[in-house]
C-alpha cells in the first residue's frame, strides 16, 4: 500500500471506463505541497494529462472529482467536492463545485481524488466502498429524473448511508449545460454532466470507513475551535442561515446588481416584491447541504398549489430564482421556483438555462427566431408558462431546445442574423445574477475568470465593491473597501488580482467559499492546514498557491487558444442601462475596461498585449516546465 | 422631521427601539443618510445601499420631511 501522507488519504483512484479497470495511485507529496488539492491539484493533472485541442465530449477528456485537505465533516464548510474537466460549453478550463456529503465520504473511502478516463461501452455507475470498486450496469437508470435515479440506486445498493452524484436526462443527452447532481444540489456550471454522459458514466456512489488523524491533534483542535468561533459570531453566517442566498435579492436589485431582461438593465425594482412573495409562499425551511454545516444556507421550497405546483425540494437559490425572474422579465415566482426545481431534476444549470431563455426571448422579440422555429411557442418576455416548457425542451434536445442546449455562444452562431449581440457570456459561459455596473471590480473578474462569466470566482468583486468585504486581505495589498467607491475604476485591476488569488483558496482547500464571507481568513486556514499536515504554512503561502493555481488554469486556456481577446465582457455589461433606477447614473457605466484589464495584466505579470503569462512569472511560480 | 425608514435582512435588528410604528423615525432637519445610518447604529464598515423614494442616493443626501428610505445590506451569496 502507498505510504501515508500526513493530513491526506494520500491516494487517488483512477478509473478506466473502457476496460472497467481501476488503479489506486500514490500521490506525490511535493505536488500536494505545491497545489494542495481541489481545483489546484486538478489543474496540475488536467494540464499534464490532457492533450491540446481534444474534444471535451470524447473519451480523451478526463473528469476529476477532487477533495481538498480541509474537506471533512469536522471543518466548517468541509462538505465540498470540486469537479474539474475541459468544458464542452466553453472548450476552456471547466470546474464546478457542489456542497454535500460526497466529498467527505469519498475521502473516508480512502481517496483524495477520483480521476475518470475513457468511455464505457454501456451505461455504468460506480460504487466505491473503501477498497471495493464495482462497475454496475446503469441502463435501467437512463431517462429517470435525478431524484428517481438516486432513490433507485439507494434501493439496489440497500444502503441509505451512501453519497450519490449522478447526471440527469440532460447529461445523458450531452446537453452542454448539464450538471452533476448531489441530491438537490448541483455542480452546475460548465457542463460536467455532459462530460459524464459522454463517458456513459451515469452516477457514482461512495461509502467509506476511513479517518484522517491530524499530524498535531492539539494544535488542530485549537485552530478548529478558532474558526468555529469566527463562524459562530459572524453576522454574515447568521444572515446566510436566516435568509439563504435569496436574502440578497432585494438589496442586489436596489444596488443595480441584478441583471434584468437579458442585461438590458441592472435593476428592475421588483426584487423586494418577489423576495416577499417567495418568503410568504415558497420558503419552508433552511437546510444543511452536508452533515453538520454550521451555516445551513440551503433552502427547502415548494409551490403548494396551482399550475406550477412543485413538491418540497432542496434549492431555490438566489442565482436560480434570479435567472427565472429578472433575466427573463418574469414576475411569477411560483413559475421560477418550479423551473429551478425542473432544472435540478433534469440536470441542467439554472443560471445558464435562465440566460439562454433570456437570449432566446430577445432573439424572438427582434424577429431572429419565429413561431415557426419554436413550434408555435410564444417566447415573449415574462411568459411564465413558457419557462418549464423550455427547461424540458433544452434537457431533452427537443425542437428549439436542441439549438439552445449548447449555450448562447453556439446558439447565436447557429441562429446568425446578428444574434451574437444578445448572447451574454464570457468565454462561452452565460452570465450570472450580478452586474458589473454595480461595481467595477466585477467587470475585471468576469473578463478574467478562468471558467468564464461565473458566479463564484467573480463574486468577491461584487462583495468587495458593494458589500465592503475585505476578506482579511488588506495585509496582502487589498485597499480598504470602505475607502474606495464601488464605481471607481483605477486600482480595481490590481485589487482583483489579489482577491482572485486569495478567494480561490476555498476551492483549493476543499471548503465552501461562504465561510470566507463569514470571516475566516487565509491565516486561519493556514494554521488549520499546518496542524493537519505538519507543514509550516502561513496565509501568504496560501496566497502564492492561489496565484499558482490561477496561472496554471490560465495556461490551460492559453494552450487551448484563449488570450486577451477572450477576456472581453459583453457590451451590455458595460453600457448605460436601458431602463430602471440607474438609467441616468453615469457612474455605473464601465468606461475604461481596457485600462482596468491592462492594470490587471501588469499586476499578474502577464504580457499586456496578449494576456499570456510571461516566462519570468512562470519561473517564479514554478510553472516553467 | 418625520420620515419613513425600512431596513432589510441583516439590518432589521438596527430598527429595534429606534424606528416607531409604521416605519417612522423622527430626525433633525437636514439629516443626511449617513446621519440616519449612524443614528440607527449601523456600523460604518459594512456596505449599505440607500433608496430614497425608490431612487438610489448616496450617503451625503439630505433627507426631507416625508421621505421614504429603504436601507439594504449584503450577505453576498451567489
Amino acid at each position: 500500500m502507498p505510504e501515508r501522507i500526513e493530513g491526506y488519504m494520500g491516494k487517488q483512484l483512477r478509473i478506466s471506463l473502457d476496460n472497467k479497470k481501476y488503479k489506486i495511485e500514490k500521490i506525490d507529496t511535493q505536488t500536494l505541497k505545491d497545489y494542495l488539492g481541489g481545483v489546484g491539484y486538478s489543474a496540475k493533472i488536467l494540464y499534464e494529462e490532457l492533450e491540446k485541442g481534444i474534444d471535451p465530449l470524447s473519451p480523451d477528456n478526463k473528469i476529476i472529482f477532487a477533495t481538498g485537505p480541509l474537506t471533512s465533516y469536522r471543518v466548517p464548510g468541509g462538505g465540498s467536492i470540486e469537479i474539474c474537466f475541459k468544458s464542452p460549453l466553453t472548450k476552456a478550463w471547466g470546474e464546478a463545485r457542489c456542497g454535500g456529503n460526497f466529498g467527505p465520504d469519498m475521502k473516508k473511502a480512502g481517496y483524495d481524488f477520483l480521476i475518470i478516463e475513457d468511455k464505457a461501452t454501456e451505461p455504468v455507475y460506480l460504487f466505491i466502498d473503501d477498497n471495493r470498486i464495482e462497475f454496475k450496469d446503469a441502463s435501467h437508470l437512463l431517462g429517470k429524473m435525478v431524484s428517481e435515479k438516486t432513490r433507485m440506486m439507494r434501493e439496489e445498493l440497500n444502503n441509505n448511508d451512501i453519497s450519490i452524484m449522478c447526471i440527469g436526462i440532460a447529461g445523458e443527452n450531452l446537453v452542454n449545460i448539464a450538471t452533476v447532481m448531489f441530491e438537490g444540489r448541483a455542480a452546475g456550471r460548465c457542463g460536467g454532466g455532459a462530460v459524464m454522459g459522454s463517458k456513459n458514466l451515469i452516477a457514482i456512489a461512495v461509502k467509506g470507513s476511513g479517518k484522517i488523524e491530524p499530524k498535531n491533534p492539539d494544535d488542530y483542535n485549537i485552530a478548529l475551535k478558532e474558526i468555529r468561533n469566527v463562524v459562530k459570531n459572524s453576522e454574515i453566517a447568521k444572515g446566510f442561515r436566516e435568509f439563504g442566498t435569496m436574502g440578497d435579492m432585494a438589496g442586489n436589485d436596489a444596488a443595480g446588481d441584478w441583471p434584468t431582461k437579458n442585461w438590458q438593465a441592472n435593476n428592475w425594482g421588483k426584487g423586494e416584491e418577489l423576495f416577499d412573495y417567495y418568503n410568504r409562499h415558497n420558503f419552508i425551511n433552511n437546510k444543511m447541504c452536508y452533515k453538520g454545516c454550521p451555516i445551513a444556507c440551503g433552502r427547502i421550497a415548494s409551490v403548494k398549489e396551482g399550475k406550477f405546483k412543485t413538491p418540497q425540494h432542496d434549492g431555490a437559490e438566489y442565482e436560480s430564482l434570479s435567472a427565472f425572474t429578472a433575466f427573463v422579465f418574469n414576475e411569477d415566482m411560483d413559475a421560477a421556483v418550479h423551473s429551478s426545481y425542473l432544472c435540478d431534476e433534469y440536470g441542467i444549470d439554472t443560471i445558464s438555462a435562465g440566460g439562454i431563455i433570456a437570449f432566446a426571448m430577445e432573439c424572438y422579440e427582434n424577429g431572429l427566431i419565429s413561431k415557426k422555429d419554436t413550434e408555435g411557442l410564444d417566447l415573449s418576455w415574462g411568459n411564465a408558462d413558457l419557462l418549464p416548457i423550455l427547461v424540458k425542451k433544452i434537457s431533452k434536445r427537443e425542437g428549439i431546445g436542441d439549438i439552445l442546449a449548447d449555450g448562447v455562444l453556439k446558439a447565436a452562431k447557429k441562429i446568425g442574423k446578428g444574434a451574437e449581440k444578445f448572447a451574454i457570456h464570457c468565454k462561452g459561459l452565460e452570465g450570472p445574477a450580478h452586474d458589473s455596473r454595480s461595481g467595477k471590480a466585477l467587470a475585471v473578474t468576469y473578463g478574467t475568470a478562468n471558467r468564464g462569466m461565473c458566479h463564484i470566482h467573480p463574486l468577491e468583486g461584487m462583495a468587495y465593491d458593494s458589500g465592503k468585504f475585505d476578506f482579511g486581505m488588506i495585509p496582502y495589498g487589498v485597499p480598504d473597501p470602505n475607502k474606495i467607491d464601488r464605481w471607481d475604476e483605477k486600482g480595481k485591476g490590481k485589487t482583483v488580482k489579489i482577491l482572485q488569488d486569495g478567494l480561490i483558496m476555498p476551492d483549493v482547500l476543499g471548503v465552501c467559499k461562504f465561510f470566507m464571507y463569514a470571516g475566516i481568513t487565509l491565516d486561519q486556514y493556514a494554521k488549520l492546514l499546518s496542524s493537519l499536515t505538519g507543514w509550516n504554512l502561513k496565509g501568504k503561502d496560501l496566497l502564492r498557491i492561489g496565484e499558482r493555481t490561477n496561472n496554471l488554469q490560465r495556461l490551460f486556456n492559453t494552450r487551448e487558444g484563449f488570450s486577451k481577446k477572450d477576456d472581453s465582457i459583453p457590451d451590455r455589461a458595460k453600457q448605460r442601462p436601458l431602463f430602471g433606477a440607474y438609467k441616468d447614473e453615469d457612474r455605473c457605466i464601465v468606461k475604461d475596461y481596457e485600462g482596468m484589464l491592462k492594470e490587471y495584466y501588469e499586476a499578474r505579470g502577464w504580457n499586456t498585449e496578449t494576456g499570456i503569462p510571461i516566462k519570468e512569472k512562470l519561473l517564479e511560480l514554478g510553472l516553467d516546465e | 422631521m418625520k420620515i419613513k425608514v425600512k431596513l432589510y435582512t441583516i439590518l432589521k435588528k438596527y430598527a429595534k427601539g429606534k424606528v416607531l410604528e409604521e416605519n417612522t423615525i423622527i430626525l433633525h432637519k437636514d439629516t443626511t443618510l449617513q446621519g440616519l445610518s449612524r443614528s440607527l447604529n449601523i456600523p460604518d464598515n459594512i456596505g449599505i445601499i440607500f433608496l430614497v423614494n425608490d431612487s438610489p442616493q448616496g450617503k451625503e443626501y439630505r433627507l426631507r420631511e416625508g421621505d421614504e428610505v429603504k436601507i439594504f445590506s449584503f450577505i453576498c451569496g451567489g
